[in-house]
């Protein structure tokens, strides 16, 4: 009998044991904060683009400031959107690191989930030393939490032989309207046989491009409020989209990787994307000398301007890993505040800064062969400074999720109007609980 | 004396047990139990509130949960039954004592399901790409005139992955009906040839029906399999075009991860899983086994 008593009191204190497990997430847990000095730990998602930034920026730090020691953590983007996910909702912080890389269209959902989770970096991070945009992406209630990184600057990747072929000089490139783009698109295709670009119908990043050009999002300022419905922005890329993806002019390929073929067998005379897509078509060594880059095109109207932005990133500290100062100082003294960092990053991974101060440096006012000695850099951080500010909102990957099979109707000869109204409703109760 | 015997026995059954109990419970049942509470909240994971049944209420105007409904139960309304009926086929004919190299057969249409999911996966979606080997086929013995858009047309994108599910999991379906006909007596088709009864009769009439507890067996498993279905969509098309092949597991998983993450409502999502499984299990146990 006593047996059966002892094994009750074990099941009990297992179960309590547990049960105090499982409502950690309300508690806050007392996480040592006198760990100054120690390893700070980074996670970031690709090899050959972050890390190696990220390297760059540990040696340059080492130089000045010899001691403290930094370690990478390189995974895939979901896996850190995941254990980031999982471990602040549990309120354990234990195995999370002290830096995180977390993307421009997702850090409003985390500072909205997680408020305490993040540290305020408003003094590290002066607002005028960067892109408005990047810093836009990562403030909330007036305080900055992230040091933004690579700029998503959008340009229009063009081959100049294909173009010429059909008929279009590189001036003629030059801040176009998509109707235009539209025009080129239906030349190129007919006059050289060519694909003008390819597009996957699931990834919506061309409406974000055209959106952000004039300043609009699938949310209204705010943050809050959904934006579908009546967004005329978003009607009049619609339209440019529809004609894109009916006129034949378009490849529609399935995945990342089928896009990125494509341009490097040469099958296309364009890619209208982010500029970090600069290093995967440099992957073509034997096209160097064949592409340029032109500011990315504008919607007719709408206030739209010749400069947008896809994708890019930024570095955030999580205060319940401890050792906040000495992550703090670590970011302060190298992607807040280093051109010369920026002038390595920009010529080890091809990524683009948001700090603008990197303009002077030899990298970014250097010519390069595989653009026709086109001064890349230099036009990249230039037209980001013209990139409209917009609230991305913490549902911006949810509302497009929401928005694929409403915007695949409305190509297939849907009413836009009642499309969109649908879509709303859709997305309004879809973001309701954030 | 007996007394102490059957005291003693019975301390040696709880401590056989109680670690199996304990364990069972704070892994299986307790997390159960917690995620049924999580499914009545809302709010953002670290202030989750108590909002009763509107997650499970959401469900009925939230159209990707619709969808992803919808062609979860079309993979099993379609997948399932050509699955097992293309297994059961491939085993009575490999049972054939007259035919030769059995085992390299049994081997080759058992392989599928040792492959990882993921590679195989990836190695269907460059089959099927736009100019993958299977499009050159069908084009090269002038069954279609243009390749076909397996990948970013919406319909063909659900034939895709029932295709690729099939090729997957229908020779780990096939090992169970082999094991189910070596256990029928030889001496039944003896006595049926003698009366007259046709192959196809043989096959209806004796191995089917002999077959029934293995095909019950089956059907159950592969439907909570198909409802759980996972992998192969995230790879192949990640859910698209657009959502036209996303399941429920995959909204979970996007509800949890790839959003602002929405514990409760995924949860709740999660639960209706496990109903749809168990009336579904229910019906299948109450239509193919009532003679036991």
């Amino acid at each position: 009998m006593k047996l059966k008593h002892l094994l009750a009191g074990v099941a009990v204190i297992a179960l309590g044991a547990l049960l105090t497990a499982c409502s950690g997430g309300g508690s806050k847990t007392s996480s040592s904060n006198n760990s100054s000095g120690k390893t700070l730990t980074v996670w970031c998602w690709d090899e050959t683009y972050n890390t190696k930034a990220m390297q760059d920026a540990i040696a340059s730090y080492k130089k000045a400031n010899g001691k403290q020691k930094v370690k990478i953590v390189t995974m895939a983007q979901d896996d850190i959107v995941q254990k980031l996910n999982t471990g602040l909702a549990s309120g354990n912080n234990k195995g999370l690191p002290n830096i995180v890389l977390i993307e421009d269209y997702r850090i409003q959902g985390y500072l909205t989930s997680y408020p305490d989770a993040f540290s305020d970096l408003s003094n590290i991070v002066k607002k005028d030393d960067f892109s408005s945009y990047k810093v836009a992406a990562g403030t909330k209630g007036g305080k900055r939490y992230g040091v933004p990184f690579d700029s998503g600057v959008a340009g229009l990747f063009y081959r100049t032989d294909i173009l010429k072929k059909a008929g279009y000089s590189d001036a003629d490139m030059q801040n176009i309207t998509w109707d235009k783009f539209v025009q080129i698109a239906k030349d190129v295709k007919s006059k050289t046989g060519t694909y003008m670009m390819t597009q996957d119908p699931s990834d919506l990043g061309l409406l974000r491009i055209m959106m952000q050009s004039a300043g609009s999002w699938y949310y209204k300022s705010n943050g809050k409020t959904v934006n579908l419905a009546n967004n005329q922005v978003l009607k009049d890329g619609l339209k440019v989209y529809k004609e894109l993806m009916t006129d034949g002019t378009v490849e529609k390929v399935s995945g990342w990787d089928a896009g990125v073929a494509a341009v490097q067998k040469g099958k296309v005379a364009t890619a209208p994307t982010g500029s970090w897509y600069s290093s995967t078509i440099q992957g073509a060594k034997d096209q160097s000398g064949k592409w340029r880059i032109a500011p990315i095109p504008r919607l007719s109207g709408d206030d739209s301007v010749n400069a947008s932005s896809i994708g890019g990133a930024g570095w955030y500290v999580l205060k319940g890993s401890g050792n906040v100062a000495g992550a703090k100082d670590f970011l302060k003294k190298t992607f807040a505040s280093d051109p010369k960092l920026m002038n390595t990053i920009a010529k080890d991974i091809g990524a683009v800064a948001s700090l603008k101060s990197a303009l002077k440096q030899p990298n970014y006012q250097a010519e390069y062969p595989f653009y026709s000695n086109q001064k890349v850099f230099n036009d990249l951080l230039t037209w980001a400074k013209k990139v409209p500010e917009v609230n991305y909102g913490s549902g911006t990957y949810q509302i497009e999720d929401v928005l694929k099979d409403p915007v695949s109707a409305i190509v297939k000869g849907a009413n836009v109007d009642s499309t969109l109204k649908d879509a709303q409703t859709q997305a309004e109760a879809a973001v309701k609980n954030q | 004396m007996k007394d102490n015997l059957a005291r003693r026995k019975n301390r040696m059954g709880w401590g056989f047990f109680s670690p199996s109990v304990i364990l069972i419970s704070v892994m299986v049942f307790i997390p159960m139990i917690y995620a049924l509470f999580t499914s009545f909240m809302a709010g953002p994971p670290v202030n989750m509130h108590w909002v009763g049944l509107q997650n499970y209420q959401a469900m009925f105007s939230d159209k990707t949960f619709l969808t992803a409904a919808s062609n979860t139960f079309l993979y099993l309304i379609v997948q399932v039954p050509i699955m097992l009926f293309l297994a059961m086929i491939i085993s009575v004919m490999l049972n054939d004592n007259r035919l030769k190299f059995r085992g390299l057969y049994r081997t080759a249409i058992f392989l599928p399901c040792i492959t990882s999911l993921v590679s195989y996966s990836l190695i269907m979606k460059t089959i099927f790409a736009p100019t993958g080997i299977a499009n050159k086929l069908l084009m090269d013995v002038h069954l279609i005139g243009a390749p076909i858009q397996w990948l970013t047309d919406p319909f063909w994108a659900k034939v895709l992955i029932i295709i690729s599910i099939t090729w997957r999991w229908t020779g780990y379906n096939m090992i169970f009906f082999l094991s189910g006909l070596q256990n029928i007596d030889t001496e039944i088709y003896e006595a049926a040839e003698i009366d007259g009864a046709s192959r196809w009769k043989q096959f209806t009439r004796i191995t089917i029906p002999m077959l029934k507890p293995i095909i019950l067996f089956t059907a159950i498993t592969s439907t909570i399999g198909t409802l759980q279905l996972f992998d192969e969509v995230n790879n192949i098309t990640k859910g698209g075009p657009g959502n036209a092949t996303t399941t429920l597991s995959q909204y979970i998983y996007n509800l949890s991860y790839k959003y602002t993450p929405n514990f409760g409502y995924a949860t709740a999502i999660s639960f209706v899983v496990v109903i749809a499984i168990v009336v579904l299990s229910l019906i299948q146990l109450k239509a193919g086994g009532e003679d036991k």
